[in-house]
């Protein structure tokens, strides 16, 4: 990652399954879903222990995501590499993205 | 067609209660808790909210989507009847006015979170219908409800009474007025107009009429300088005020509204107050007050015209109070005493009054540099001023002629600073019109007589006059200077060459002074017929000056001559000083003891006028030296003249006084002459200039370049116009009788 970010900024994205993705909070903020959220004023929960639960996105699905998230920052740098899309996950994928506004 | 399943009423009627259960803990918790992160424990998570409402209009149902949509408003719409009015309705003034700005706080947090919640309405369903988006809604929800009784009926009122109190002395709370208005600009939505409407006008108008109400108070209990000072300190306030707690457009409105209220409105009877306006002011030379004044009415649109003209009247009024004073001086030492007594103390006291112009000049100038900041306008002012009274004549002395006295008087004077002195001489002279009547007077007055002057002083005058109105102008005066300046050059030649040709030597001691034509004034050089001794001077003189220089033909001009008579007289032997046509006068008595008047003008060769003079000052003025028959007090031409032996004084040595004809009627005569060639040359060199011109235009164009020197008279000009098309210099143009042409 070209990006810097401090120690602990990080935000915990769990999948229907359970499953934890770590990742930059800096890439979770290219949704803008949880970007509304993590930078609302007032305490809530997910600003307090930073990470969110999503009960219906699939892991590989939320797997996908995040491998978008940090590709998108990496074009915003400038870098123009190809970003793959199996196309049996194509329609999850497509619903994952309007829910979260990416 | 739309189906409702059941499915979807339930999970619709789930959010909604879910919704309304997060709605109401977040509203406890806001009136309870402080927002801070550490306090607040929400439990239940955002996202569930969220995807409630997602997968509800996910579906694109129109009316789950319109459903949540009017949710989102009624919620709010809730919180504001509910919670916001209510807290509100028990409040006052200031009280009411911090719980305004902590509410509204709360609201926008409130609207934060349920734009959160209901995001999803933002993308899907708004964007299709043309609708408010969810912040437009919470500030239409606003506007709607609170605003007309809540922020115009009480806040702004309350607002604009606290800056009232401000002013009045007390302390307020400046933050909280910031946030009130800040409410306002953000109700607009981007635009001012609520602002400006509800808040600023009514703020403007506050203002206005607070300060009209102090000022009528002050215009009549204070003097002109305490009320300039009290409008210093408002106007600082003012605009410390605008900056610091209102918007950065509000400050400049305000300031001028006050500036309108305290200086425009009572200009006029502030500066012409009578013991303490402006004039008076000038008067007592308080400069820190004119600044002042000054200061704050450049502020204003044409604040400071008045001004202006009330420094012109009260420079006019003292300059012709001088002038009236040297006036009445005049005539009144005119009355008491004789003629030639009243001459000296004339001089005098006009030495006296252009001095005393200098002063007012320096103490003017002072001002507009000091107090108006060098504005041109009062320069001006200034300029016009003088103008008016350094051009009036006193007792028909034209100012011109004064200032050639007053010069004169100078350079005669030592133990002054020249430099300084004839800086101010001459700055005052810009304003004379007159100034080639100046310079004829002046050259008139230096005279051959004070030789012995400072050549230093002379040139520094000549080079200050230069500057200020060019060369052309003192080139007359400098070959005077340059004339003097050779003048004993030229006189130690001649005695050492009457030393080297003894046979030359005519006997008696001879300086003669040669002058220039053209740089010194037209002297009448007249046929007086000189003594023996005399004459053989002027021959040696005439061999000298040919040995220097061909082709140069002296005039002598005997009338300015002085001469030195050893007068043996029966009870002692005197010398006598005397004017050349005395001399030669007296010495006829040499030859005969008695002779008539018309054998006198004979032999002297001279004109009734003249002789009539020399004769009065040798037998009826102070000395009596011929006796005449009869003894009366004047000349006639059957008087009889003869030598009296018995003449003797206290003194040895005395100097008979010739009074001079009075040149004054010359001088001007010939300067009107002058005038005419200059305005001829003018209108020539204008013609040839532009080929073409008008009437008008010539006249502003001669006036201009003529100015310098004179102000010329119109009817002079057009006079001279008529003169040069008859003499064939210019042409009317065929078809406009009002336009001329140049004739090459």
């Amino acid at each position: 990652m070209e990006e810097t970010t401090k120690k602990g900024d990080m935000v915990k994205l769990i999948s229907a399954e359970g499953f934890e993705f770590v990742i930059d909070k800096k890439a979770a903020m290219v949704s803008q879903t949880i970007r509304n959220m993590l930078t609302s004023p007032g305490g809530f929960a997910e600003t307090q222990h930073g990470e969110v639960t999503f009960p219906e996105i699939s892991t590989h699905i939320l797997e996908k995501i995040c491998q978008y998230f940090y590709w998108s920052l990496q074009y915003a740098s400038g870098k123009e590499t190809e970003f793959h899309i199996e196309p049996e996950i194509t329609l999850e994928l497509m619903m994952a993205a309007n829910y979260l506004h990416c | 067609m739309e189906t409702h399943n059941t499915e979807d009423v339930t999970l619709m009627e789930e959010v909604v209660t879910m919704m309304m259960e997060a709605f109401k803990e977040l509203c406890s918790i806001l009136e309870g808790n402080q927002i801070s992160k550490d306090l607040f424990n929400f439990e239940k998570s955002t996202w569930r909210l969220y995807s409630g409402v997602y997968s509800l209009c996910r579906v694109n149902s129109n009316l789950c989507n319109s459903m949540m949509y009017s949710t989102y408003g009624d919620l709010l719409k809730e919180y504001i009847h509910g919670t916001l009015l209510q807290s509100l309705r028990l409040k006052q003034g200031e009280f009411f006015l911090k719980e305004l700005v902590t509410r509204w706080a709360h609201y926008k947090l409130i609207v934060g979170w349920l734009s959160n919640f209901f995001g999803y309405l933002e993308r899907q369903y708004i964007p299709g219908n043309s609708i408010p988006t969810l912040s437009d809604v919470g500030i239409n929800c606003f506007t709607h409800m609170v605003y007309g009784q809540i922020m115009c009926a009480i806040a702004s009122p309350a607002v604009i009474s606290l800056i009232d109190k401000e002013r009045d002395g007390m302390k307020i709370d400046r933050t909280l007025v910031m946030r009130v208005f800040r409410i306002f600009v953000e109700l607009g939505k981007g635009s001012m107009d609520l602002y400006e409407k509800d808040f600023e006008k009514p703020m403007l108008d506050d203002a206005r009429d607070y300060y009209s109400r102090k000022a009528s108070i002050w215009i009549s209990e204070c003097s002109c300088p305490e009320f300039m000072a009290k409008v210093e300190e408002c106007l600082i306030g003012e605009e410390k005020r605008g900056r610091c707690y209102m918007y950065h457009t509000t400050e400049k409105k305000l300031v001028s509204r006050v500036e309108n209220e305290l200086l425009v409105v009572h200009e006029t009877e502030l500066l012409e107050k009578e013991s303490s306006g402006l004039k008076s002011l000038l008067r007592d030379n308080k400069v820190d007050d004119l600044a002042r004044i000054y200061r704050l009415f450049s502020r204003v649109h044409d604040g400071l015209k008045l001004i202006s003209i009330l420094f012109k009247e009260h420079v006019t009024c003292e300059g012709m109070a001088l002038v009236k004073q040297a006036g009445d001086h005049e005539s009144s030492k005119k009355v008491e005493n004789k003629d030639h007594v009243a001459a000296g103390l004339l001089q005098e006291a006009q030495v006296l009054l252009i001095g005393r112009f200098i002063e007012l000049h320096d103490k003017c100038l002072g001002y507009v540099k000091d107090c108006f900041q060098n504005d041109s306008l009062f320069f001006r002012a200034l300029k016009e001023a003088f103008e008016v009274f350094c051009n009036k004549s006193i007792t028909a002395t034209s100012p011109a002629e004064l200032l050639a006295v007053y010069c004169d008087f100078i350079l005669k004077r030592g133990g002054i600073d020249h430099g300084t002195t004839f800086e101010q001489v001459v700055k005052l002279f810009t304003h004379v019109n007159e100034k080639d009547l100046f310079a004829e007077f002046h050259r008139a007055r230096r005279l051959l007589f004070d030789k012995n002057d400072s050549d230093e002083h002379e040139k520094c005058l000549m080079a200050k006059l230069k500057q200020h109105c060019g060369g052309l102008f003192t080139s007359k005066m400098e070959g005077m200077v340059t004339d003097l300046t050779i003048f004993r050059d030229m006189q130690k030649s001649f005695e050492e060459f009457i030393q080297s040709n003894s046979e030359a030597n005519p006997g008696i001691d001879l300086t003669v002074t040669v002058l220039t034509t053209g740089a010194w004034p037209s002297y009448k050089t007249c046929n007086l017929n000189l003594p023996p001794e005399m004459l053989r001077c002027v021959e040696v003189f005439e061999e000298f000056y040919r040995s220097r220089t061909k082709r140069r033909r002296l005039s002598w001009v005997y009338s300015l001559g002085t001469c030195k008579i050893i007068g043996h007289f029966e009870p002692k032997t005197m010398e006598l000083l005397l004017n050349t046509f005395q001399a030669a006068a007296l010495l006829l008595f040499n030859s005969s003891d008695r002779m008539s008047y018309s054998e006198i003008k004979d032999q002297l060769g001279l004109t009734d006028e003249d002789v009539n003079r020399v004769l009065h000052s040798l037998s009826c003025a102070k000395y009596k030296i011929l006796n005449k028959e009869p003894d009366s007090e004047n000349i006639s031409e059957t008087d009889y003249f003869s030598f009296n032996s018995k003449f003797t004084d206290r003194m040895r040595r005395i100097k008979v006084p010739l009074p001079q004809v009075d040149e004054r009627k010359k001088v001007v005569e010939g300067v009107a002459k002058d005038r005419r060639y200059a305005v001829d040359a003018a209108i020539v060199r204008i013609m040839k200039h532009h080929k073409v011109l008008g009437h008008q235009q010539l006249m502003s164009e001669c006036d201009e370049y003529l100015g310098r020197i004179f102000k010329p008279d119109f009817k002079l000009i057009k006079k001279r116009i008529e003169d040069l098309i008859g003499r064939e210099y210019l042409e009317r143009d065929a078809n406009d009788s009002n336009v001329y042409r140049y004739i090459a």
